[in-house]
């Protein structure tokens, strides 16, 4: 059964008929054809799909794609704006913060999420936000220091 | 020093635009018109003939276009031993083999017509344990072995599960215990681990109407690739097209040798020239496709008073699994350096790749060196404790240096930093400060070889405005590549770094490389760019030379403008020069090939010798929770003789990466294989990988003993980084609280049951 749903992603309107069992990271994948958001295990245990959700971090392959119906959507196509990298985006590439890059879509989102939130993390308060994104080229050294770059430039 | 425009700068990867706006393309993001979806049956069982399979409930559901079975695909291939089916032939030898795909409009009908798929079985005995399976009286996994095409230097034992034999003698190691003054004998265990690059394994396969079959595939070297699946299909490279996605997500060794491909092949032959599409779950990934080869080492060792070791004799046995795979060269190489990076008079060594019913071992960053290694750093320290001899002063006192013969004799060792990297790591923790209770330090070292020989082909095209087009086949799997070999062609070429664009591998395209394994792409094809564009610079030079009525020789070029040495206002740029001979238009092509040969006495192909060795060391400072046998580990510190850093920050990326990898199979790591040699615990929630929350404070740092063929001197670095870090913690761990933990993973429980024991012996 198909259903008509209703969302906003990075901003844009769109109306899209989905299967009951769709989840919002095949709508976004294979649908609208966002695939800056990455399939790691489709469990929701590596964070690779990690998205916005209404201003939350989730695992969008554990949501489904009707249960995001009238919300809004945040990718990794969305940060920058007007041609503007995001600062997390230029620190990640400026700090080295990226290798294989299959980790880094949902990495600089749980990033944005904690800074969208905390303009003063600590070192701790950040490697707890981003413990859901694994990562097993970089050994988060260089995210960690991207990220607390960030939050030191942006808050003070 | 010479200073270079870009070489030697921690410049910030060419890749990270793409990557970080989400623009990169990998595999799975690939999407053909009029694509059918793949899925395999695979096998429930860890030994069995297979009796009958029925595949008509299957191939009658709509939607289904193709079903397929080994009958359908008799193709046997492997690297080194050519033992694997595409699709089980009469018989599986593991759990989650594939037995039969489908391809279907969609993923899902492909699942329901999988689900419609039977098959009977007839159990045979399941092997499980590796010494078991070298038992003469073992039942044969592979019965037809002594039939299967493998390369020279591979030695199966006939009628037996040892599908590679090989052994190293130096000296006399009988001699060599009389001449000792302390004898020690430990053995060493690794377990099952895996890569865990967090993208999953995928491949396309079509067939265009003349028969040819290309595939777009996660794998670390297509022109490897290639020639596998022509010599296991039995057809020419002209019928096989490999093309490499723009970006692999990770690979550590997991992508490389016939994977997924091999199941979408006989599926494309199928469909009427439709590109088949299959992805790996995540518990396929974990199940059928690549595992680090569970290890034991026995050790036996003698040493003199003074420190110094007098004779070692290692037994690898590594389980390698349902199939060969890389298995037998991973064990090669891994010999060769299983006695340790030090001057050993009496050596030997004996190494067996055995068969077992349980997933395929194969490469894994390191190649076989990380489980040898754990051997020989953590008798190290036995030793030294038992001499009352500080780990560093031990280490320095035998390790080899620059004109050493290597430990198993074959080569005299060349560009060796061991030292210094020892020197480095001590002191950046301060490594003689009063110990604290339940603290404790360690630290280990070792080196790793690369697979020689093998060769390298590159080509440069120079356009007339200057940009620059590099054709490699090296692939970019996160390592760092694009950038570095961006690096490598501007400067020898003179351009600046942003006029050179990487071009994705393509066999069709991309010229010839062995492979994107063995710490080899900054040294072997860093020197293949390197010479081709030197040779396209030397046609600009010609061309020049003649305009500007100079010698080539007194010719220069710095950021694209080519000036004379001896009058620097004459001066031309690339356009004007190209334009000059070419006004309608024409690329300049430079062009070149490196094919290095390590001196030194070889039993053949990939025996022994190395044409550069990678050297480290490591360091980690742990706490103990005596209660709970919890470990914390507070620093770890790596040093790496690189030869010549190419980019600084690439490298150390490469060293704080390969640590935090090194955490997870030492303390928490471990593919758990059932009772039917099923594995218990497929999926990132029961294999705990290391998360942000886990990592210590980290320093990395980087040591330079240049080597005489490395393009600037360098050599390579990636699977060195996370060899020395197992022992170096447990070695820490018995400075913390007095335990000796010889079988990894170094879990609490085995920490207080020699807690226990300890208590108890006192």
């Amino acid at each position: 059964m198909k259903h008509l749903i209703h969302l906003k992603i990075n901003g844009e309107p769109y109306e899209v008929s989905v299967k009951s069992n769709l989840t919002l990271l095949d709508l976004l994948r294979d649908e609208i054809g966002l695939t800056g958001t990455k399939k790691g295990c489709d469990t929701g245990q590596c964070g690779a799909c990690t998205v916005v959700l209404n201003g939350r971090t989730i695992n969008s392959c554990l949501v489904l794609a009707v249960d995001a119906n009238g919300k809004e959507v945040s990718t990794i196509e969305g940060l920058a704006k007007d041609g503007k990298l995001h600062p997390l985006q230029e620190a990640f590439i400026q700090e080295g913060a990226v290798q294989c890059g299959y980790c880094t879509s949902g990495m600089i989102l749980s990033a944005k999420a904690l800074l969208d939130e905390n303009l003063t993390p600590k070192e701790e308060e950040v490697k707890k936000a981003i413990a859901g994104n694994l990562c097993r080229c970089t050994g988060y050294v260089r995210i960690v220091k991207a990220i607390l770059d960030v939050a030191k430039r942006l808050g003070g | 020093m010479a200073e270079y425009s870009t070489v030697g700068k921690p410049i910030p990867r060419l890749d990270g635009l793409e990557k970080v706006t989400g623009q990169a393309i990998y595999g799975d993001d690939l999407k053909f018109p009029n694509m059918l979806y793949g899925k395999a049956l695979r096998s429930e069982c860890a030994h069995a003939k297979i009796l009958n399979i029925k595949i008509d409930k299957a191939g009658r559901l709509p939607g289904v276009r193709a079903v397929v079975t080994g009958k359908d695909t008799p193709f046997l291939g492997g690297e080194a031993l050519m033992d694997y089916p595409f699709l089980a032939i009469d018989k599986v030898r593991y759990v989650g083999e594939p037995i039969a795909a489908v391809a279907a409009i969609d993923e899902e009908v492909a699942e329901e017509a999988i689900d419609l798929i039977e098959v009977e079985y007839e159990p045979l005995p399941a092997l499980l344990d590796p010494q078991k399976a070298m038992e003469p009286s073992a039942p044969l996994i592979h019965e037809r072995m002594n039939t299967y095409k493998h390369l020279p230097v591979i030695k199966p034992i006939e009628n037996s599960n040892i599908c590679h034999y090989i052994q190293f003698i130096k000296g006399d190691v009988e001699k060599g215990w009389d001449g000792s003054d302390l004898l020690f004998e430990d053995t060493f265990t690794t377990q099952m681990v895996q890569h865990g690059a967090i993208e999953p394994h995928m491949a396309i396969a079509q067939v265009d109407p003349a028969g040819k079959i290309t595939v777009w595939v996660t794998n670390d070297s297509p022109h490897r690739l290639r020639m596998d699946l022509s010599n296991a299909m039995g057809i020419p490279l002209k019928r096989l097209r490999v093309i490499s996605p723009p970006y692999i997500g990770g690979n550590f060794g997991g992508k490389g040798g016939l994977k997924v491909e091999t199941i979408c092949i006989p599926l494309a032959l199928r469909v009427n020239h439709r590109p088949v599409k299959m992805v790996l779950t995540r518990e396929e990934v974990f199940t059928a496709s690549l595992v680090r080869h569970p290890s034991i080492v026995q050790l036996k060792t003698g040493v003199k008073k003074d420190g110094r070791i007098w004779a070692r004799e290692a037994k690898v046995i590594y389980d390698t699994g349902a199939y060969a795979e890389k298995g037998p060269t991973v064990c090669q190489q891994a010999c060769v350096a299983a006695v340790g990076p030090y001057k050993i008079p009496n050596v030997k060594v004996d190494g067996y790749c055995v068969y077992t019913n349980k997933p395929i071992a194969g490469a894994y960053r390191g190649y076989g060196i990380p489980q040898v290694a754990w051997a020989h750093e953590s008798q190290m320290d036995i030793i030294a404790q038992k001499l009352g001899m500080d780990p560093v002063e031990i280490r320095m006192k035998n390790v080899v240096g620059e004109g050493d013969i290597s430990p198993t004799g074959q080569q005299k060792l060349h560009s060796v930093g061991l030292k210094e990297c020892i020197k480095k790591v001590a002191e950046s923790v301060d490594w003689n400060r009063p110990k604290e209770k339940y603290r404790g330090k360690g630290m280990a070292c070792a080196f790793k070889n690369t697979k020689t020989p093998t060769g390298s082909s590159a080509i440069v095209i120079v356009s007339q405005d200057g940009s620059v087009e590099v054709l490699t086949s090296t692939v970019e799997i996160g390592q760092g590549s694009k950038t570095i070999l961006a690096q490598m062609v501007a400067e020898e070429l003179g351009v600046p770094v942003e006029n050179v664009i990487m071009v994705t591998p393509d066999t069709d395209i991309t010229p010839f490389d062995a492979s994107t394994t063995s710490s080899r792409s900054t040294f072997h094809m860093g020197n293949a760019v390197r010479r081709a564009a030197k040779d396209a610079r030397e046609q600009l030079f010609l061309i020049a030379s003649e305009i500007l009525g100079e010698d080539s020789e007194d010719l220069a070029i710095e950021k694209g403008l080519i000036f004379s040495k001896k009058n620097p206002g004459k001066k031309l740029t690339i356009t004007q020069v190209i334009k000059h001979e070419y006004q309608a238009g024409l690329d300049i092509i430079g062009k070149d090939s490196f094919y290095p040969i390590a001196e030194g006495e070889t039993g053949g192909m990939w025996s022994a010798p190395s044409i550069f060795w990678m050297y480290g060391a490591h360091y980690a400072e742990v706490e103990v929770d005596i209660e709970t046998g919890r470990v914390k580990i507070l620093k770890i510190s790596g040093a790496h003789d690189v030869g010549k850093a190419i980019n600084p920050s690439t490298c150390q990326g490469q060293i704080e990466g390969g640590m935090v990898h090194g955490i997870g199979p030492t303390l928490f790591e471990e593919m758990i294989i059932g009772e039917r040699g099923e594995v218990v615990n497929p999926s990132f929630l029961d294999y705990r990988m290391p998360a942000a929350p886990d990592i210590p404070e980290i320093t990395s740092l980087i040591v330079e003993a240049p080597h005489r063929e490395g393009p600037w001197g360098a050599k390579g670095i990636g699977e060195m980084t996370v060899v020395p870090m197992a022992p170096a913690i447990a070695n820490a761990i018995d400075d913390a609280v007095g335990v000796r933990i010889k079988d990894l993973p170094i879990t609490p429980d085995k920490i207080l049951k020699a807690l226990k024991e300890k208590l108890v012996r006192k």
